[in-house]
């Protein structure tokens, strides 16, 4: 999973690329959700500082752009956002009691060894780095600042719980996709959970790399 | 309601032989190579298709969204051409879903698997879909793919394995069908490789086509299912093509002329979003789409034909390995690829009926195909038109029915040169044309304008001329039993038809001739199987080509008709490409019948139609 990834943008483009104040698409929105993403005011949050707040977990993996994936230590995966220069830190371990409560909250890794065969290929997994092989790696992630979970001002609570199952597929021709299936759980703000499946697509090298703060500054 | 029930019983059945088609026509578990022992997640269940975020992936899409598809110049000029009103044309009504489109249909699905019953090792994935009643069987025995002379169908052919947690399936085989029913074409040489991967109750699907003809790259599209607690019931989706607009003639096609789609700017527009983004393109697959801003230019540039002139970028599925090859196409009747043209063989207890004997080249080897066939003597020859690699093999294979036993009967008065070979029939103008060019063996018994009809080893044999179509000689043949059309050069899958105008070729008596064929043909499920058509050269296919085949001749008429209409002259016409979204599909630059060639006589039939009658 390690190396650069770019983002499949794909038949989304209208909503990822260009989203639009009011045009939710399918996400689940709530009445409340409503309200608030109809009063969305990008240069409110520029000027409060809040331009991050579409580029929070549950967002930033839909933002079209690239990822950096290194291994912080044994255990602890770090994912690096080239869109909103954003840091997403997957631990192994118990995650650090004290860590402040940012956009990208508090992730717990594990692997996910419960759909696996006899002898999977891509993960080499255990508690972080090495040790046996097969699944996906799942990722609970709470403890976040509220933000965006769309970059047209749909909210989610400091309540919500991510879960993510990233995936590693590889063609026969060697292009390897990163598939990456996530489900936001958020009562204050949905009517029920929100799925979403994105893809990423290897790279040879750093090429596209484009770090730029949120909101493309 | 017994009838109906009847009814769906037959279709049900006949769609899963259809689906469970492979060389042998073996099924799973009932002689099938025993393969090897798999297992992996388990997919059974009832699912429904998950919206995503976004509302993108349901089965149809807007008009002129194309975006996020790595689509090429050719596909977005189809895709442009194309008005949602196609879908009244009598074969688009009840179209099949080719896969991975298969997946988004706002409905439910059925996955189970099929078990060996004795060794309990799974052989095969079935994917139901209730849109469209889709049946897809996933072998998972290890067999081949069919050969590429085999027919397509909109499931396609496909196998499985596992990959760790993933079954990865390929599917191979697939019919011409949508990536987005708003016009983006998926080709029929397409290979779709999709990866399930199982979390609790969903099922995530990355789905890569790879389409030489209609993609710059493979397109790669995650989805995911949701399994439900409780089977939904309600499964059938029957399709009758019975809706029809009076009056209309049937070489109708709509279509918008290039340029001229007055939707183009619609979507965008209403959305505030960039044309040039809309337009799709590999530009609008990744991430720098968002920095895609519109200026007139490039928008312009891809609402019309520019760049190279491209050719056909789909495999010859023709095997040209100095072998004949055959194919068992329904019941007694064989298709012997290999030696130019098609030839097609039925055989039963009077003997052997050969449509074509092809270029000659390998006569001998037709000759021990065809008695590996029958050991009866060949005592018919029918030659669709009279071109060399339809008629070059006449000689010998008419040489090969000797059949001392009937010189001298009755038989032999009523069939020119019966005993001393086979009797080759054709239309009178393939007899006159063969004479004229001085080719060996024509025809000794010609019709002229009924069909010539023949019941023969049990079954109705039909020909019936079609004037001034490839040539003013053609014929197409129908074994009515077997249910089994030989449409010789008016209907090829390699390239565009060789309209022999120099012969009393048209494109009008070409289109003609296909709506002939499609007035003829039955499939059995939404464009699929039923009535078989062997073509004078690629593969095996169903009504369901012919009809694109017709279809793409009626919106390249409507294209050199306007340009003819607007005062252009050939040379106009040719600089204005009116083939260029079926270039990547049929094209040739090089050889005997070139783009050029054929638009040339698109033009010139159009211009001075061949004379009516014969």
């Amino acid at each position: 999973m390690t190396g650069y990834w770019v983002s499949v943008v794909g038949e989304d483009w209208r909503w990822r690329a260009f989203p639009q104040k009011g045009d939710y698409g399918a996400v689940p929105v709530n009445a409340a959700a409503r309200r608030i993403a109809d009063a969305w005011d990008p240069a409110k949050d520029a000027a409060a500082g809040d331009d991050c707040k579409a580029y929070a977990a549950p967002s930033v993996m839909r933002i079209p752009g690239r990822l950096h994936v290194t291994w912080q230590d044994n255990q602890t995966l770090k994912i690096e956002t080239d869109a909103g220069k954003q840091t997403r830190l997957l631990y192994f371990s118990t995650p650090p009691a004290a860590q402040a409560v940012d956009w990208q909250g508090s992730s717990k890794a594990d692997w996910d060894l419960g759909n696996a065969g006899a002898g999977g290929l891509f993960f080499g997994g255990g508690g972080g780095r090495g040790g046996p092989q097969g699944g996906s790696l799942k990722v609970v992630t709470t403890k976040m600042r509220p933000g965006y979970v769309t970059r047209n001002g749909v909210p989610y609570s400091e309540n919500a719980t991510l879960t993510e199952y990233y995936d590693l597929v590889k063609e026969k021709n060697g292009t390897q996709y990163l598939v990456l299936t996530s489900m936001l759980d958020d009562p204050a703000y949905m009517s029920q959970p929100m799925w979403t499946a994105v893809h990423f697509r290897k790279q040879a090298d750093a090429g596209g790399w484009n770090p730029a703060g949120c909101g493309g500054k | 309601m017994r009838r109906l029930h009847l009814f769906v019983v037959v279709v049900l059945v006949s769609v899963a032989a259809l689906a469970a088609q492979t060389p042998t026509g073996v099924g799973p578990g009932q002689g099938a190579p025993l393969g090897p022992m798999v297992s992996g997640p388990d997919f059974s269940g009832s699912w429904r298709p998950q919206q995503l975020v976004t509302e993108s992936q349901t089965a149809a899409g807007d008009l002129v969204d194309f975006g996020g598809i790595p689509l090429n110049d050719a596909a977005r000029l189809y895709a442009l051409s194309w008005p949602a009103s196609r879908q009244t044309v009598k074969q688009h009504q009840c179209m099949g879903y080719v896969t991975p489109y298969f997946w988004y249909a706002p409905a439910n699905y059925r996955i189970w698997e099929e078990r060996d019953q004795f060794t309990q090792r799974l052989t095969a994935w079935r994917f139901y879909g209730q849109i469209a009643q889709g049946d897809r069987t996933v072998y998972m025995d290890g067999r081949p793919h069919p050969p590429a002379y085999a027919p397509h169908t909109f499931a396609g052919f496909s196998t499985g394995e596992y990959e760790g947690n993933t079954l990865t399936v390929t599917t191979t085989h697939l019919k011409r069908g949508w990536i987005k029913a708003n016009g983006v074409p998926q080709s029929d040489a397409a290979t779709v490789v999709e990866h399930y991967i199982r979390h609790g109750d969903v099922i995530t699907m990355l789905a890569v086509i790879d389409d030489p003809v209609y993609l710059s790259e493979p397109l790669s599209k995650a989805s995911m299912l949701v399994r439900m607690e409780k089977d939904p019931d309600a499964w059938l989706y029957p399709c009758d093509d019975s809706e029809q607009i009076l009056g209309r003639k049937n070489d109708t096609v709509p279509n918008h002329l290039f340029g001229q789609n007055p939707y183009a700017r619609e979507y965008a527009g209403k959305r505030k979003l960039p044309v040039v983004a809309a337009l799709g393109g590999v530009d609008t697959v990744y991430p720098q789409v968002i920095g895609l801003r519109d200026d007139e230019a490039t928008v312009k540039a891809r609402m019309m034909p520019s760049g190279p002139a491209a050719v056909s970028r789909a495999p010859d599925p023709t095997p040209n390995d100095g072998q004949i090859h055959v194919f068992r196409v329904a019941d007694n009747v064989y298709m012997l690829a290999g030696d130019g043209a098609n030839i097609a063989v039925q055989v039963g207890p009077q003997g052997a009926l050969v449509v074509d004997t092809g270029a000659g080249k390998l006569s001998d080897k037709v000759i021990e195909s065809i008695k590996t066939l029958s050991a009866k003597p060949i005592q018919f020859i029918v030659n669709t038109s009279f071109h060399a690699d339809h008629t070059g093999g006449n000689q010998k294979v008419a040489a090969a029915g000797a059949d001392p036993s009937v010189t001298g009967s009755f038989f032999s008065m009523q069939f020119q040169g019966a005993g001393a070979g086979a009797t080759i029939i054709s239309q009178l103008n393939t007899q006159v044309r063969m004479l004229a060019n001085k080719l060996a063996a024509p025809p000794t018994d010609t019709f002229v304008e009924d069909r010539r009809r023949k019941f023969y080893n049990g079954e109705a044999v039909e020909a019936f001329p079609q004037p001034n179509a490839i040539t003013d000689g053609d014929s197409v043949v129908h074994f009515r039993r077997a249910d089994v059309i030989v449409a010789g050069d008016v209907f090829t899958t390699t390239q565009y038809p060789f309209i022999d105008t120099a012969n009393g070729g048209s494109i009008q008596g070409e289109i003609q001739a296909l709506n002939f064929i499609l007035d003829r043909t039955v499939y059995v499920h939404d464009e699929d199987g039923g009535t078989l058509i062997i073509p004078g050269h690629g593969r095996v296919t169903d009504e369901w080509e012919v009809a694109e085949y017709r279809d793409m001749l009626v919106i390249i008429r409507d294209r050199v008709q306007a340009l003819i209409k607007s005062g252009a002259t050939l040379q106009q016409a040719l600089a204005a490409r009116p083939t260029f979204d079926y270039d990547v599909r049929y094209g040739a630059t090089t050889g005997a019948w070139t783009t050029d060639k054929f638009v040339e006589a698109v033009y010139t039939s159009l211009k001075t139609p061949p004379k009516a009658g014969r």
